[in-house]
């Protein structure tokens, strides 16, 4: 389902592929993501302009992703729509992951900080 | 709808919609959080398990809420969100899962859950815009028989 670019600066920008991330299709997002860790992965920029919903089991995938990859690289995220951020706000998910206005952003940040 | 994951979201883009000229903005989002949020965790924990069961639900307004109803299917145990719910400040940030309780009572203005003509049934109101600078404590109206 997810959509994967490698990027400048061996950053990889993952899409989810799904205007909503719920309990449907939060699995499959995590297992797809995770393969791209475990594939050598450790820059990675989630995406989320395309994504208008976000459940508590999307949540979890996403922190699911953010543990795999934990010390060995960054993760963060971008693109969040007003819905997406008020439930980053609600479960305090702000406090989590790092996130960006945009891919733009994220990558120069990441890139900056190599 | 059926008893499925992927009913949940035709639902809830369905209710979503049918609520667009009520709730607006971030109360929207609430619902819309809630809602998908309890019709899940039926799907998931309520029995029976098999996806030919069906999930009831009906969405009303009245004056100052929207207030939608899920009924569990046939045969469902009881189960109150109240009862079970880890608020969501005591829930690890970095847990994978947990959290669609909380969400559910801390996204509804008033909860209420009770038997229905025999199902269990879950109620969820939303204020709309300007009435929920205060959230009731109490619920917005009671009906006898029922846990509030």
């Amino acid at each position: 389902m997810i959509h994967t670019t490698t990027l400048d600066e061996n950053i990889t920008l993952v899409r989810p592929g799904a205007e909503r991330l719920t309990a449907a299709n939060a699995k499959m997002f995590k297992d797809e993501v995770t393969d791209i860790i475990n594939g050598g992965a450790n820059r990675v920029v989630i995406d989320f302009k395309n994504v208008t919903f976000l459940d508590s089991s999307g949540l979890g995938a996403l922190v699911g992703v953010l543990k795999k990859i934990g010390h060995r690289g960054d993760l963060v995220v971008s693109g969040l729509n007003s819905d997406v951020q008020q439930m980053f706000r609600i479960c305090r998910m702000d406090r989590v992951f790092v996130v960006y206005k945009d891919v733009d952003a994220a990558v120069q940040s990441m890139a900056e900080y190599q | 709808m059926q008893k499925t994951l992927e009913d949940v979201d035709l639902m809830v883009m369905s209710l979503k919609a049918a609520v667009s000229m009520v709730l607006t903005g971030d109360d929207a989002v609430r619902c819309e959080i809630s809602v998908t949020e309890a019709l899940t965790n039926i799907v998931v924990h309520a029995n029976p398990k098999t996806a030919d069961a069906f999930v009831d639900l009906i969405v009303t307004e009245i004056p100052q809420a929207v207030v939608v109803e899920i009924f569990d299917p046939a045969g469902a145990e009881a189960f109150d969100p109240r009862d079970h719910v880890k608020l969501l400040p005591a829930v690890d940030p970095m847990a994978e899962s947990g959290r669609g309780l909380g969400l559910i009572l801390k996204c509804a203005d008033v909860v209420r859950y009770g038997p229905v003509d025999g199902r269990n049934r879950l109620s969820l109101a939303f204020l709309k815009a300007g009435r929920n600078q205060s959230r009731p404590k109490k619920p917005i109206a009671t009906q006898s028989g029922e846990n509030s």
